[in-house]
């Protein structure tokens, strides 16, 4: 129902030298569904509160709608929350800590029941309604926590760390359905995740941060395919996208292997973004291992290879593969079983179009492909 | 927010200053002859002197009607040694309890642990008439070794208590891991477990050593003035003439000592465990 | 003659039985990987096969002799846990020369084959450190050389990536099998990601409520699981289970999913009229936007999940099926509610039988 902005937004703690959180700039659109990702102590959680009223602001401003709310209490804010350690309330059941913010907004009781059931059926916590939270496990809580969040009527909805401790095989299906509901609530959700695999599945875009430091605010094709930095390169995607450290040699980069050796070349499209940065000049060649291509066929242009396969792990719906090829480890992944056995020597290749090559010392992209990178702002 | 801290700082060194008072005027007054105690208003300018101690030491009391033996180092040689005795009696009966207690999950087990803990509410005087009768007829009456035994009522549930905690902290992985590396259970149980649990003995130990420094009932009773530690000693000062406030605040300022030292010593073992930070595994 | 070999092992707690007529043949140097749920007894089997629990009934032997009377110092068996388990007073290399020091091995030698297998897992550079100061991931491999340094008959890791980031988690999963291979050691391997027992085991067994229901290849339990609960394990998201009741039609099989009426091919004779669960995984729901003879249904969700995209879909009375096709196609960039048909690629369709989850 409404747009988040945040401009500039930094976090100083008290006694502390380093920003939590430094110059942080993000739109968020009406209905767009947020995540902030990073590892942990990299700002998300502090940004979140900033936002929700549970941390003061140092600098900049926070808008929710067109209201400033700097300097209003969390209660003013119209802000539902969905905490990370669930602060469930114990003395109440599950089925009265999920309508107590219905209550509060005195909602009709029919209403309410209706609401609940819903939820709780979308969320699998329909058996526990009638429970007291101290006799319900972590992940059950969690949900709980989740349901009183979502079922209010916000302007904002804030996540954090939302599916943490749920089990392995309920996560993809609630992720498919907590989606379905935000989008058809038209709910302007922000969460707050250090899982990548969470982020990219639930989100419209991602705020990456790491060191308080926004480091790019895209959708999930937009920082798998043109991430700004070798930070997002090596965080986002499992497997990890393969990167060698490389030197710019004319028209191509020499890719050197564990040995410093030169191991292949990529070549370089005319564009000369990297070309123009000079001969030895040091680079990171990335490309992730779902755009390796592995065996023969089709013509696909780039730096052709033939490695040695050291594991092949099939698992269900793909396959990665690890191989060697003069003494670089690279990692590809195909869909369905590819027939490559232990040891053997299979034809390899790595389209020039899905190369990313980043700047050796300080991470920054250079190039996506066949394109030049370019700095976008958040 | 300034006036606020101000306030706080304020507050704080009034309350430090209340409590820590009556020890900074037991010390000054260790080193005030008796007029100066006594005089009033009371004044924390005087000239010091060494009288009180030097009594003390030397074991001899002068005053004005006469010279009085005052045997004052002989108990505080006897509150060392039965305060030592006991908790190193404790420590070896109770730790290696405290272990079994925590790790084995025995028929009973729980009441026998809550019933030697319930020793500590007893109050010693129920006991103590039965037990001068009985310490008289085995020959305990006036015994190191009486006394001693007597003192496990006090020292031991609290050893038994605490290190039971601190093993029960103690990732039971850990002692596996050692076992699977091929060390058999008392070398696990002396190589892992109990340096694993050193902060719980030492502050086991400091506490007890405290308790049964600071016990009266049981050395006024049975014993007699050739065991009897600080607590009975310093009745001595209480003569038919006067009471000798200075050599009592002297005697209390040794008292302390002993115990200080231990603090001291064991404080290191006490922060060791909060920075090791991997008890629990 | 199996190198490890367990036979109808029990074990309870307070009556609740935990452990029930487990049984489990090992070769020398075979990686398996024991994989099930929280609380299918996991770390209880690692116990009792370490020596620290007594079972209640069955037997234990490694290399034909038995060990269920032995205490674990004598079993020869090494072991990294989950939580590392390092002892926080002594540096890393105290840690890993540990079983070293209890065989009375010459210093010389302990310091040799320390470095070793440190230099291996690529944690020499650390060995002065104490735990406190390693981060997970060296722990972890602290932890690893431990339990491989004495070269034991058999080595117990029991979820040993359970506590450590995602990043090197994955990079393990290349990492341990050639660490191990340089051991020839005899591996039992414990997790509860299914995608890390499909990456690392030769064999995977199952440990649902105390007992191996499945012991098989990957291929094995993936693609013909013996139960509906072992099926549900495997597969992210989880295979879609449709409840059905097949009849005859039609000269073949007919069951009615989300609503539709689906032939069956007709080999599946053997359960008309039987109460089954139907079960088909995401990657085999093909959907469509475009009208064709598939299930009508209405598409949800898009979720992406790595290189692919997961779908949600809603089909008549309410029924949720979940679909998944590889990224980089038309349904990358959907949004919102549309109207889909599903197909079902039936040649990988699973029957169980909806009383007890057995595969028909």
């Amino acid at each position: 129902m409404t747009t988040l902005h945040m401009d500039k937004i930094s976090k100083v703690y008290a006694g502390a030298s380093e920003r939590a959180v430094d110059a942080v700039t993000m739109h968020i659109e009406d209905g767009e569904i947020v995540a902030l990702l990073g590892s942990s102590g990299c700002g998300k959680t502090t940004t979140l509160r900033m936002v929700a009223g549970l941390e003061t602001i140092t600098d900049g401003e926070i808008r929710v709608g067109n209201r400033l709310v700097n300097t209003l209490k969390p209660s003013q804010r119209n802000v539902a929350m969905a905490f990370e350690t669930y602060a469930l309330y114990p003395p109440l059941r599950v089925r009265e800590n999920i309508a107590f913010g219905l209550l509060r907004d005195r909602v009709a009781s029919a209403e309410i029941e209706k609401r609940v059931k819903r939820i709780a059926a979308m969320l699998e916590i329909t058996d526990l309604l009638e429970r007291y939270p101290p006799s319900i496990s972590g992940g059950a809580q969690q949900r709980v926590s989740l349901a009183r969040a979502l079922i209010r009527n916000a302007s904002v909805y804030l996540l954090d760390e939302p599916m943490s401790q749920l089990e392995p095989q309920l996560r993809a299906v609630l992720r498919a359905r907590i989606k379905h509901y935000l989008i058809a609530g038209k709910m302007t959700t922000v969460c707050v995740t250090h899982d990548q695999t969470e982020a990219i599945g639930l989100a419209d875009r991602i705020a990456v941060m790491e060191e308080g430091v926004l480091q790019q605010f895209a959708t999930p094709i937009d920082l798998q395919e043109r991430p700004a930095n070798l930070f997002v390169a090596s965080f986002i995607g499992e497997p990890p996208m393969n990167l060698f450290p490389a030197v710019v040699q004319g028209e191509t980069v020499a890719v050197l292997n564990e040995s410093q050796e030169v191991a292949f070349h990529v070549p370089l499209p005319p564009s000369g973004a990297t070309s123009r940065l000079g001969d030895g000049r040091r680079v990171m060649v990335g490309v992730r291992p779902h755009k390796v291509h592995v065996g023969p066929g089709e013509a696909v242009e780039g730096s052709a290879l033939v490695g040695e396969v050291t594991s092949n792990h099939w698992l269900g719906d793909n396959c990665h593969i690890g191989f060697r090829t003069r003494g670089c480890f690279v990692i590809a992944v195909g869909d369905r079983d590819v027939a490559a056995p232990l040891g053997s020597q299979i034809p390899v290749t790595i389209p020039s179009d899905a190369v990313n090559i980043f700047d050796a010392e300080t991470g920054v992209a250079i190039q996506h492909g066949l394109n030049p990178a370019v700095l976008t702002a958040a | 927010m300034n006036g606020k801290s101000v306030l706080r700082a304020v507050a704080l060194t009034v309350i430090g200053l209340f409590f820590l008072f009556p020890l900074f005027w037991v010390v000054l007054m260790s080193f005030m002859t008796n007029a100066d105690i006594l005089r009033i208003p009371p004044s924390p300018f005087f000239t010091p002197t060494l009288h009180n101690y030097t009594a003390l030491v030397s074991g001899e009391l002068v005053t004005n009607v006469g010279t009085q033996k005052v045997t004052y180092m002989l108990n505080l040689f006897n509150s060392t040694v039965l305060s030592a005795f006991s908790v190193i009696l404790s420590l070896i009966l109770a730790v290696p309890a405290a272990y079994a207690f925590a790790r084995y999950k025995f028929r009973l087990g729980e009441d026998i642990a809550f019933t030697l803990l319930s020793f500590r509410f007893a109050p010693p005087l129920l006991v103590l008439l039965p037990l001068l009768l009985y310490f008289q007829s085995m020959g305990l009456y006036d015994t190191y070794f009486g006394l001693v035994w007597v003192y496990q009522l006090i020292t031991l549930p609290l050893v038994l208590w605490i290190v039971r905690g601190y093993f029960e902290d103690v990732s039971e992985d850990i002692e596996l891991a050692y076992r699977l590396d091929g060390h058999s259970w008392l070398s696990t149980f002396l190589r892992i477990s109990i340096p694993l649990a050193r902060p719980g003995i030492a502050a086991a130990a400091l506490l007890s050593f405290i308790f049964a420094w600071n016990n009266f009932i049981f050395a006024l009773i049975l014993g007699s003035s050739r065991i009897q530690p600080v607590t009975v000693g310093a009745f001595a000062f209480v003569t038919a003439s006067a009471i000798e406030f200075g050599q009592i605040a002297a005697a209390l300022v040794f008292s302390i000592v002993p115990t200080l030292v231990l603090a001291i010593f064991t404080q290191r073992y006490l922060v060791e465990g909060l920075s090791l930070g991997a008890i629990k595994g | 003659m199996p190198f490890l070999e367990i036979t109808g092992l029990k074990k309870s707690f307070r009556n609740h039985e935990i452990i029930r007529d487990l049984s489990l043949d090992m070769e020398r140097g075979e990686f398996l990987v024991v994989f099930g749920p929280s609380g299918c007894g996991k770390t209880v089997l690692l116990r009792l096969i370490a020596g620290m629990l007594r079972p209640d009934a069955g037997d234990i032997s490694i290399d034909g002799q038995s060990v269920t009377e032995v205490n674990p110092e004598y079993r020869d068996v090494g072991m990294a846990f989950q939580n590392y388990a390092l002892y926080p007073h002594m540096t890393a290399f105290d840690n890993i020369a540990s079983p070293l020091r209890s065989r009375h091995v010459k210093e010389a030698e302990i310091k040799a084959r320390v470095n070793e297998t440190a230099r291996m897992l690529r944690i020499d550079h650390v060995l002065d450190h104490l735990p406190k100061a390693l981060s997970q991931g060296q722990k972890q491999r602290t932890a690893l050389a431990r339990s491989l340094v004495g070269r034991p008959s058999v080595v117990l890791l029991d979820d040993p990536l359970r506590n450590v980031d995602a990043k090197i988690r994955y990079e393990m999963r290349f990492e341990l099998p050639r660490v191990l291979r340089g051991f020839e050691s005899t591996v039992i391997y414990v997790t509860q990601d299914y995608k890390e027992a499909m990456a690392l085991g030769d064999r995977v067994a199952v440990l649902v409520d105390g007992a191996f229901r499945q012991i098989g290849s990957p291929l094995d339990v993936y693609d013909v699981p013996s139960t509906m609960r072992i099926a549900r394990l495997f597969g992210d998201p989880p295979i879609n289970l449709v409840p059905v009741h097949p009849v005859t039609a039609n000269a073949g099989i007919e069951i009615n999913v989300a609503g539709a009426t689906v032939r069956l091919p007709p080999d599946g004779a053997d359960f008309a009229g039987r109460e089954c669960m139907f079960g088909i995984r995401s990657e085999n729901v093909a959907v469509s936007l475009e009208a064709n003879d598939g299930i009508p249904v209405t598409l949800d969700a898009i979720t992406p999940l790595n290189n692919r995209v997961v779908m949600l879909l809603r089909g008549a009375e309410g029924t949720e099926l979940f679909a998944s096709c590889p990224q980089g196609g038309p349904m990358d960039r959907l949004r919102g509610q549309y109207q889909a048909w599903a197909k079902l690629d039936l040649a990988h369709a699973h029957f169980f039988d909806r009383g007890d989850g057995v595969r028909i």
